[in-house]
């Protein structure tokens, strides 16, 4: 890894675990001086960029995490007051054939708060959330949404023959934005994961992660007020799965209800209410 | 010197060694790397020593400053606060009184 | 109908980054026209015809196909299902009609003694019938393979089976060969009141099929309630 690129992976690394932009710029500033003054490789002086940003992360103390596989939840999100219900599933039951997936599956999500929904393969997770989403019918059961809802699936729903922007207008369009809205919420949006969207490559070329990127993206455009994400996390690499888990935490700060399938259970005591659905079984019933 | 056991005990006292090198002028980090390795208590690496300073810094033991250097680029200068040289005379009795009762039993050790 | 512009749009744009598509789509028409020029002139007007709705069917079904990932989103996004599917028959008809303009031409100038007007309503027609038949087709049949399996069918029927046969007006470009026969044989209106009859129903049957099938499978599931939250 040559100087800049190792200094710019570093700002990153550094941004990711939530420190501050000045004082991000001035730590690498100060790594870009010693590397002037002492002529040596960065990785010599410093390590890797990774292990370096932990180091200076967790010497700041409340803004650093020491273990870089744990997410860390901002301080700032920490529930406060529960915020009204957006999200009300009652009594879902689905059947395929004889084979029972979900039986009597009740959730409620408040503005503010994130749901895992976690079980075994087949324990019924994607259909659970294509169910709230509307996307299929329940044998029996509810579901209300208070306000509107962001979908993002675990493959498929993006356009192959389309630019990335080109998703953000389409689905900008349909949530009354503008052009130029749409082009800069999906900007922002992919720039706190770490992607820059504005290239004209079509979704059927981008790779694994950078379409579930795109997918993230086209979820959370036109702020809905209920995100379903179903485990959209897929390709991701370590650091893009930090900024995801980043993102949701900003999301609950701003008042989201976020329902996300994950069977990462580390995760499970940085979120709100857990669901699990254990795998079907036949029955006589 | 087994590397790995002077790291150990470099950890331990990194930041008094810099609140003692700061005690008279301030010093901006990759001199301070020298200094250090001059004294024979280094290499110390970059990927150590910052960590460092910014903890001193949060802890209000220095204060750090950007500034044009004599000549060359802008540097992150560091200045030991009056906090920190009461930290430092403070523990540098305590480090005295350790080094000191290590010494006579490894000196038991050296004699025998 | 900002909506329906959007789909529209970059339906369009899809259509037109699938070049293998585009380029089958346009040297198709020509390779029935060539084959009937040297024996029977008649014939290949009637073949180009058929071509280009073969081919404008074939594109929609992949555009119809293509859509089935995205269009549940879409519709959760804000779009409800007459957006969709009118904004990409309005694409398909777009594309169909750019791609007739070159073929009525070659007919202008290559073919003495026909009723140009004639041939100008059929590529009209068949257009119009074209592009909802591809969509409806994909509404029907989820995979490719299959639906164009059946446009295979329907455009072999329409060449071997005898237009006076009563079953061959189920087929959706029967009117093609009435007027074409209109156009070419100059025979009486009563085949051109037959075929313009035929093409308009085929028409609007096809596009409220599509609208049909859009509206049942991007339908609001009873389950699922939204409540104004503000």
């Amino acid at each position: 890894m040559n100087q800049r690129g190792w200094l710019d992976t570093l700002a990153g690394e550094l941004r990711r675990r939530g420190v501050d932009p000045e004082l991000t710029a001035h730590v690498v500033s100060e790594a870009a001086s010693h590397l002037r003054d002492s002529g040596e490789p960065p990785l010599a002086v410093f390590g890797p960029p990774g292990t370096y940003a932990a180091a200076v992360a967790d010497s700041l103390g409340t803004a650093g995490t020491a273990a870089p596989d744990r997410v860390r939840q901002p301080a700032s999100s920490r529930p406060g007051p529960p915020g009204p219900v957006r999200l009300d599933v009652r009594g879902i039951s689905k059947r395929y054939r004889r084979r029972p997936v979900l039986t009597d599956v009740n959730l409620t999500v408040r503005a503010g708060e994130i749901a895992a929904v976690v079980g075994a393969n087949g324990s019924g997770k994607s259909t659970f959330l294509r169910i709230c989403a509307g996307l299929l019918s329940p044998d029996a059961g509810q579901v209300r949404v208070y306000g509107t809802l962001g979908y993002c699936p675990q493959a498929g729903g993006t356009s192959d023959f389309l630019y990335p922007e080109e998703h953000f207008a389409l689905v900008g369009a349909g949530r009354g934005l503008s052009r130029s809205q749409s082009r800069t919420a999906g900007r922002d949006q992919a720039a706190s994961l770490d992607w820059d969207p504005s290239g004209r490559t079509q979704a059927r070329h981008l790779s694994g992660g950078t379409r579930q990127k795109l997918n993230l993206v086209m979820a959370g455009l036109g702020e809905p007020d209920v995100l379903l994400l179903d485990e959209p996390y897929q390709g991701f690499d370590r650091g893009t799965y930090l900024d995801f888990w980043q993102q949701l935490w900003r999301w609950r700060s701003a008042g989201k209800a976020i329902v996300v399938v994950t069977h990462l259970l580390n995760q499970l005591d940085r979120v709100d209410t857990v669901l699990e659905l254990t795998p079907a079984r036949e029955t006589t019933s | 010197m087994d590397q790995e056991r002077r790291a150990q005990w470099l950890r331990g006292v990194l930041d008094l060694c810099v609140l003692a090198l700061l005690r008279h002028r301030e010093s901006y980090g990759y001199e301070l790397a020298q200094s250090l390795n001059a004294a024979g208590v280094g290499p110390i690496q970059g990927g150590t020593l910052y960590p460092v300073l910014l903890r001193l810094q949060r802890t209000g033991l220095v204060a750090a400053q950007w500034r044009e250097g004599a000549a060359g680029p802008a540097r992150k200068y560091y200045r030991i606060t009056p906090v920190g040289i009461e930290t430092l005379h403070r523990t540098a009795v305590d480090w005295d009184a350790f080094t000191s009762g290590v010494g006579v039993i490894l000196r038991e050790v050296q004699t025998r | 109908m900002i909506k329906i512009w959007t789909v529209a749009e970059f339906a369009l744009r899809e259509i037109l980054r699938r070049r293998g598509v585009l380029l089958i789509m346009l040297l198709l028409p020509l390779a029935f026209y060539l084959s009937r020029r040297g024996d029977h002139l008649g014939q290949s007007i009637r073949f180009v015809c058929l071509g280009i709705g073969w081919a404008l069917s074939t594109a929609a079904l992949f555009a119809g196909s293509a859509a089935r990932g995205i269009e549940p989103r879409l519709r959760l996004s804000g779009y409800r299902p007459h957006h969709l599917h009118l904004g990409r028959l309005l694409a398909l008809w777009t594309v169909g009609v750019a791609l007739s303009v070159p073929y009525f031409l070659l007919v202008r100038f290559d073919q003495d003694n026909v009723r140009y007007d004639a041939i100008a309503l059929i590529m009209v027609l068949t257009v119009a019938t074209a592009a909802p038949f591809g969509l409806a087709l994909s509404a029907v049949l989820p995979r490719e393979l299959e639906g164009t399996l059946v446009l295979l069918i329907v455009v072999g029927l329409q060449m071997v089976m005898d237009p006076a046969d009563s079953a061959a007006r189920l087929l959706p470009f029967w009117f093609s060969r009435e007027i074409g026969t209109y156009a070419i044989d100059h025979t009486d209106g009563g085949y051109l009141t037959r075929g313009l009859t035929h093409g308009l129903v085929a028409a609007v049957v096809l596009t409220a099929l599509v609208a049909v099938a859009a509206t049942i499978r991007l339908r609001r599931r009873p389950h699922l309630r939204f409540v104004s939250a503000r």
